[in-house]
């Protein structure tokens, strides 16, 4: 069984441009979510997000998710310092929603009140796969390529993915990661279902009252551990291990008992081989939804024994990141094993009296963790757990 | 190293709908190009209070996956897989619930159509129709998501990582999509709608069941050529016919026909014929496109597998080969139980 | 309005945007109970539910108050009725 070395990072994230500004806004237990710029908001509930701010480059011929997926690939390669053989041969797997929907949206909107559209970006690069080709090519990446749509876990499933590349030796490396930009179709909906708070959302406390939406980008550089030694490359953890499951249950709303929730923890567990004692914190799905965080604690529950296990959301600082999220929420939780500093919920001022965890409320927790997993429970049911363990 | 045998197929496409019969009968006849899936061929196959739930491109998804349960005699809940490939996903609802906002505001917005948005709710609503609750993916790809796909539920299987995966695809076209997507810059091709889905799961659980095996995935390959986004690449060197050849112990020698992924798009066409040319030579084995009787669509990659294992006249493995403009690059070996 | 102008305009809803056909919404009256789960209903679940309050709030121009728990007023049509014709009044 081939070990899976996580050996170079990249992020754009609400926090700014680079993994640095990630952890310093993360450890600090910042909240980056504020009234929206990028969209029109005027008649709806909730008019706040967390927008990634000005900084990650990239020509405006390209959409914003291009962009920022571009950045923060290109951080992560660099990172790993894979040479152009290497990235040659290196698999590509990038998790997206959105695409370049932003651009597409103002295009159809020009449209539609009968001004003449922009001409560039194009509805070309709407679609999800836009991303990939344009790494693909910009980076020199023409391995195995794959876009994976899975809703809110579409950055878990391709790190899960991409490792199961390397473990069947197809590939010796991958960059794997997702990226989301803001869309007009993301906020609007998510408003019309009223899951959305209209102060930034506060996971696990008995108050909450919906998400808040964000964007960004991160992406991973894995490769066969050995191999990673061997090439003297930094190596910030293991993926040690991953479940994916289905609910199969609603289009919308999870299985009532976390059914799903909990194979995919005990899949992760069990693939890694690792007990549920020696997991010491959970990057939590944590969405501040009343009913996600009710049934992911109990799923949690099922699997774990409360003990000094800390769970913590990362979107209480930077939003639901959508394709983005599984992949940034991975690399929170690389990092929480390297600093050995777990990151808090933020907003946190009534934990949930129904939540059986320490849910590091507000400030972060000093604590050396040898195994963490985060969590991804997309919307339709697709879940993913990820096992990260100490390098 | 499990061997990975296609024990099912279903297809719901303009040109044919049914299981391997159906199919059998398609492939010996020479009907006109149909490119539009008729409202009759879902019949019987969804009923009244879903289809209330379903959009059009969930239908078609469902109903192919119904079917090649049936043909490969298998229940609902398996322990299945599913990963499904798709070019477009569901721009019909996608439109629509923008629409009812540009036309009505807020008030305009439908929490029913907003899942659709989403292109993993064709995933979401067939597993929810089939009860696959194992692994369930969608992987967006131009031209080539049915054969992606397909082939990375293969290796799933092959790996033991999954028992019993229904892989393919769905695509749903029609005029309007396809007058914005021109005006958006998308290069003219044939393009098709529809849904297929093969059943994969190891030889040896096929056995054991008793299936009836229509052939094997000997070998599959994914790769990406060096290509512009959109564009068509200069180089024709590639690694996964050769990957995919090896992986199944055949050589370029002995493949009986390739199913390409020709559609009408002129330059892509003949990238592709350079690739083939390239990775096959000295060999020129026989080709067909089954774009040119059902326009192109990700439900192809399912149709293009069964036909490969049901082909009683080809002798040999045969190659089902998709490439797309940017370079996405799918190659997989189908031995048919008849020759391969 | 009244009641039966109210089951009117809701079947209206039900059709252009619950997507149930049209002479089945033609068959329902104030007695039909709408959530799935109780016996003989037209099976609306959580997401027929938000639909039909977002419809309720365009048409009639009310706010729901999600805070709230507003099942028991949709659990027929008659009950939905009487809720909405309250609201207009009151409003």
């Amino acid at each position: 069984m081939r070990r899976i070395a996580v050996s170079g990072l990249g992020v754009v994230s609400p926090f700014g441009t680079g993994v640095k500004a990630y952890w310093n806004g993360l450890s600090a237990g910042a909240c980056a979510i504020r009234p929206v710029t990028l969209i029109e908001t005027e008649g709806f509930r909730c008019r706040i997000a967390a927008e990634v701010p000005d900084g990650f480059g990239g020509s405006l011929r390209r959409s914003r998710a291009d962009r920022l997926a571009l950045a923060a690939a290109r951080e992560a390669l660099e990172d790993a310092g894979l040479s152009r053989v290497e990235r040659a041969e290196a698999a590509l797997a990038v998790g997206a929603v959105g695409g370049g929907m932003l651009e597409a949206e103002a295009w159809y909107w020009e449209r539609f009140r009968g001004r003449r559209p922009p001409s560039r970006p194009t509805p070309r690069s709407m679609l999800p796969f836009s991303h990939a080709e344009a790494l693909g090519n910009a980076l020199g990446l023409e391995g195995p390529r794959e876009t994976l749509v899975m809703a809110c876990s579409s950055g878990a499933a391709s790190l899960a993915l991409a490792a199961d590349l390397i473990a069947d030796g197809v590939v010796a490396t991958a960059l794997a990661g997702g990226v989301d930009a803001l869309t007009r179709i993301c906020f609007m909906g998510f408003n019309a279902l009223k899951l959305l708070c209209p102060e930034p959302c506060r996971p696990f406390d008995r108050d909450r009252r919906g998400m808040s939406i964000g964007e960004g980008a991160a992406f991973v550089v894995l490769e066969e551990l050995g191999r990673a030694r061997a090439r003297g490359a930094r190596i910030y953890a293991t993926l040690a291990g991953h479940g994916m499951t289905t609910d199969a249950y609603h289009v919308t709303s999870p299985h009532p008992e976390g059914e799903g929730m909990v194979r995919a923890m005990a899949a992760a567990l069990e693939s890694g081989r690792i007990a549920p004692a020696a997991v010491g914190y959970v990057n939590a799905h944590g969405t501040a939804t009343p009913q996600n965080d009710r049934i992911e604690a109990r799923a949690i529950h099922e699997v774990f024994a409360p003990g000094r296990l800390l769970v913590s959301s990362t979107k209480s600082m930077i939003g639901h990141t959508m394709a983005a999220a599984g992949a940034l929420e991975a690399v929170a939780t690389i990092l929480a094993l390297v600093h050995e500093v777990v990151p808090p919920t933020a907003n946190l001022e009534t934990p949930d009296p129904d939540v059986a965890f320490d849910c590091v409320p507000r400030v972060a927790r000093e604590a050396a963790v040898e195994y963490a997993i985060s969590n991804s429970f997309g919307f339709g049911g697709q879940n993913v757990t990820l096992l990260f363990g100490r390098a | 190293m499990a061997r990975v045998a296609v024990t099912g197929v279903g297809v719901v496409t303009g040109a044919v709908t049914g299981g391997r019969e159906q199919i059998r009968a398609f492939l010996a006849s020479s009907g006109a190009p149909a490119l539009s899936v008729p409202s009759s061929a879902l019949g019987g196959l969804i009923d009244e209070t879903e289809a209330r739930r379903l959009s059009r491109i969930c239908q078609l998804s469902v109903a192919a996956a119904r079917i090649a349960l049936a043909d490969a005699g298998l229940g609902p809940g398996a322990g299945l897989g599913l990963v499904i490939g798709a070019e477009f996903g569901d721009l019909r609802s996608t439109i629509a619930f923008v629409d009812g906002y540009l036309h009505r505001g807020p008030g305009g917005l439908s929490a029913l159509l907003f899942p659709n948005t989403v292109m993993n709710t064709m995933a979401a609503a067939t597993a929810i129709a089939v009860t696959a609750r194992e692994l369930s993916l969608t992987l967006n790809a131009p031209t080539v998501a049915g054969e992606l796909a397909i082939a990375r539920a293969a290796a799933a299987v092959r790996a033991g990582r999954a028992d019993a995966v229904l892989a393919g695809g769905v695509d749903e076209f029609d005029s309007a999509l396809a007058e914005l997507l021109a005006e958006g810059g998308a290069p003219s091709e044939r393009r098709g709608e529809g849904a297929g889905f093969v059943l994969l799961e190891s030889l040896d659980t096929a056995e054991a069941r008793g299936a009836r095996v229509l052939g094997e995935i000997a070998g599959v390959a994914w790769r990406a050529l060096r290509a512009r986004p959109y564009g068509v690449g200069r180089g024709a060197a590639s690694r996964a016919v050769a990957a995919a050849l090896d992986e199944a112990g055949a050589t370029s020698g002995e493949v009986g026909r390739v199913w390409v992924s020709a559609s009408g798009d002129g330059p892509r066409d003949r990238w592709e014929q350079a690739i083939l040319e390239e990775a096959l030579r000295p060999a020129r084995p026989p080709q067909t496109a089954l774009a040119s009787r059902a326009g192109r669509h990700a439900g192809l990659g399912a149709l293009a597998v069964a036909a490969a294992a049901l082909d009683e006249v080809s002798r040999g493995p045969a190659v089902v080969h998709a490439i797309a403009r940017g370079g996405t690059h799918v190659a997989l070996v189908v031995r048919s139980v008849h020759n391969g | 309005m009244d009641p039966k102008e109210v089951l009117d305009e809701l079947k209206t809803i039900l059709v252009s945007r619950l997507k149930f056909e049209p002479r089945r919404a033609a068959d329902m009256t104030l007695e039909t109970t709408l959530p799935k789960g109780v016996e003989g209903s037209i099976g609306l679940d959580s997401l027929d539910f938000i639909e039909l309050s977002i419809a309720i709030e365009e048409r009639f121009g009310i706010l729901m108050d999600e805070s709230q728990d507003l099942t028991k007023h949709f659990l027929s049509f008659d009950t939905l009725a009487h809720f909405i014709t309250a609201r207009t009044e009151a409003g």
